[in-house]
């Protein structure tokens, strides 16, 4: 296998450095660049009126502690079973009032059971351009925001940005590009319109994606 | 004529003539173009967008062999495996191969058109491992056994009642058409494959360079899946698929999303470089990325077509085109459909058995507009007629037509000649009702067409009569 690999390679690195010589036409850049997408100027606004079109709830709170509060009514309209939690030590202040009613499966205990009823992570950042939540390996694990029916974001209005140039920007120079295995920008909840172009939520990931994005 | 044509000739009959088929497809089309209209107008300038993207894949494309080896040594810094692999069967062995020594029974696929390309799955089958589609359009048309009818919505040909007949039959646990109930049985049989295979596989619409990250875009979520639950991830791409910067994805992003369903941004944009970290929760034990060649460095030595590779694989030509619209997916015989498989098949699988597809256009250029990266898609078909009159077969008939045409565009009166004698034969073919015969040289045409009547002067003498000349 180890033969072949270095042979098929170099072969096809040899064609690419050929084929290359030649240099493709190209359309010329406009003189002047050009605006691609419009400023976002108001993010908090922008971002809860992204969500309502992309269909994630999101709560605005005053604090962090009126989020954790809030969350404990969403675990209590929900169907008995685990819910997993990214093991930090914030949420694990908050795991007292939630863990009365329900049984917390920690992201350090091992990945989410396919049984859990709803994931509650923090986030890597908010996107205010697409209503986004941007998430890394850190936050729970991969499949901690996929798995259960419900993820649950708790999350900071100073982690909000205004689009997604900022959002890379800001994941590059914080290090977690390089430090995570896995990154993913999550908008609006799991769908498909493959039968018939209709839109069906809850296709393999989540149904709901609610955020509560506390203003202090 | 080859086979493929013939066969091409005979589905796009078949399906032209077949209007339940044909409202299908409107609908759905229709649908998506409406989408992707209202998507454009939230870019300040979509026009610019489609220019630097296109500046960004020219940068790639240009600089190809520099940013594949700062993509591979990136994910290998991160502990995973990059396999190169010339052709189709090297990169199916490689995969085969690899499943059987880690011994794999199941692999979970999530949407993957370069799998489709170099026939993936049947590999698989033949050592003995079962496939399953993971992408609920890609679950449907492998559960009938047909190829993916469309780039981006694979099962877009059926209706609610033919997928819920096929779940009754496959699926057993469910009796009923709608959409809602038919997705969740869906998502009950997948979520069992999901945590019972050994080997995700899965495509990437992008490879990062700087970042060595393989990007995935899905609404669904199976990719997300397929990528975090078996212990073995392998991502098979063309070689064309890098990008120099993670920050290019701040546009592509809502560009392929944009351009492929009208979404401002797709539901999940998934970025895995590398095997678990030894601190993360969970991840694949194993990430290999399988950068596929199949012809694609041939296609990049052409400097004239170079940029066809610029493709983000997002469908909006096909449902620009008024070809794709008439005769459907399927008729195309091929992995790739629409405009952007008629440029490009005839470079992967050859020009003399697949040139009937650079003639399936009516060049009326809505491909060419609606592209997202700006490829020159009608003027790519007439440079592949070019070749084809060059170097493949073209019909007899045709070949001395243009001789005759050539000769009688010479001079004024071989013009006015020709002219008179294609006026009697169309009365001479018009008496004797030979027209749409294989005696007629028009036949394909007149075929479905009435002819009108021959007229009794040439266009030349009307015009002397009307302006005096006479």
């Amino acid at each position: 296998m180890a033969q072949t690999e270095s042979a098929s390679r170099d072969k096809i690195l040899a064609r690419i450095r050929a084929a290359l010589r030649e240099p493709a036409p190209r359309h010329e850049p406009a003189s002047q660049p050009k605006t691609i997408f419009a400023p976002v100027t108001e993010a908090l606004a922008r971002f809860q009126k992204e969500c309502a079109t992309n269909i994630t709830e999101c709560i605005v709170t005053p604090n962090r502690r009126a989020s954790a509060s809030a969350v404990k009514d969403v675990l209590a309209s929900i169907p008995p079973g685990d819910v997993f939690v990214q093991d930090s030590p914030e949420l694990r202040q908050f795991a007292e009032e939630w863990s009365k009613d329900r049984s917390i499966q920690w992201s350090s205990e091992g990945p989410p059971r396919e049984s859990s009823q709803a994931t509650i992570t923090a986030c890597e950042a908010l996107v205010a351009q697409t209503g986004s939540v941007l998430v890394s390996a850190a936050c729970g694990g991969r499949g901690a925001s996929v798995v259960a029916p419900v993820h649950i974001v708790i999350a900071t209005v100073d982690e909000l940005v205004p689009d997604l140039d900022a959002a890379l920007a800001s994941v590059l120079e914080r290090g977690i590009v390089s430090v995570n295995s896995y990154l993913c920008l999550i908008t609006g909840s799991s769908r498909t319109a493959d039968i018939e172009k209709i839109l069906v939520m809850g296709a393999h990931g989540p149904r709901r994606l609610i955020v509560f994005l506390s203003l202090a | 004529m080859s086979t493929a044509s013939r066969e091409f000739l005979r589905r796009a009959a078949e399906k032209s003539a077949d209007l339940n088929h044909r409202e299908i497809l409107r609908r759905v089309v229709d649908n998506c173009n409406t989408s992707m209209d209202s998507g454009r107008l939230r870019f300040a300038n979509w026009e610019a967008a489609r220019q630097r993207c296109h500046e960004i894949k020219w940068e790639a494309l240009n600089n190809l062999d520099r940013y594949l080896l700062e993509f591979e040594q990136r994910v290998k810094d991160r502990g995973g495996y990059v396999f190169w692999a010339e052709n189709s069967a090297e990169a199916c062995g490689y995969i085969t191969d690899l499943a059987i020594s880690r011994g794999v029974h199941k692999v979970v696929k999530s949407k993957s058109m370069v799998a489709e390309e170099i026939h993936l799955g049947p590999a698989l089958e033949k050592v003995g491992i079962e496939d399953i589609e993971t992408d609920l359009g890609e679950f449907i048309v492998q559960l009938r056994k047909e190829a993916p009818y469309h780039i981006v919505s694979p099962a877009m040909h059926l209706t609610r009642k033919d997928i819920a007949a096929l779940f009754k039959e496959k699926l057993g646990d469910i009796d009923t058409d709608d959409p809602q109930e038919l997705v969740a049985a869906a998502r009950r049989a997948l979520r069992r494959a999901f945590f019972s295979a050994e080997m995700g596989i899965s495509g990437a619409n992008f490879l990062v360079a700087d970042a060595g990250m393989i990007a995935l875009t899905t609404n669904e979520g199976n990719a997300r899946l397929c990528t975090s639950v078996p212990r073995i991830h392998v991502a098979i791409a063309g070689i064309e698929k890098v990008i120099p910067r993670l920050q290019d994805l701040a546009l592509f992003w809502p560009v392929l999303a944009t351009a492929g369903t009208g979404q401002p941004i797709t539901c999940y944009n998934t970025l895995t470089g590398g095997p678990r970290k030894p601190n993360e929760v969970d991840g694949p034990e194993e990430f290999h990325v399988v950068l596929l060649d199949n012809g694609r460095s041939e296609l990049l030595a052409d400097a004239e077509r170079r940029d066809v590779l610029h493709c983000i694989r997002c469908g909006a030509c096909l449902n620009a085109c008024p070809v794709y619209r008439t005769v459907g997916g399927h008729t195309y015989g091929t992995t790739y459909q629409g405009p952007i498989g008629s440029v490009l098949t005839p470079h992967l699988r050859g020009l003399n058995e697949f040139q009937h597809l650079s003639y399936a256009s009516s060049l009326c250029g809505a491909c060419t507009d609606v592209c997202p990266v700006k490829i020159d898609l009608h003027h790519h078909l007439l440079e592949n007629r070019r070749d084809a009159v060059r170097s493949a077969d073209r019909p007899f008939t045709e070949r001395i037509g243009f001789k005759i045409w050539r000769w009688a565009m010479q001079s004024e009166g071989r013009f006015a000649l020709a002219g008179w004698f294609a006026r009697a034969a169309m009365r001479i073919a018009h008496s004797m009702k030979l027209e749409g015969t294989a005696l007629d040289p028009l036949g394909p045409w007149s075929k479905n067409h009435a002819s009108p009547a021959a007229p009794k002067r040439s266009f030349r003498a009307l015009w002397g009569k009307a302006n005096g000349a006479d």
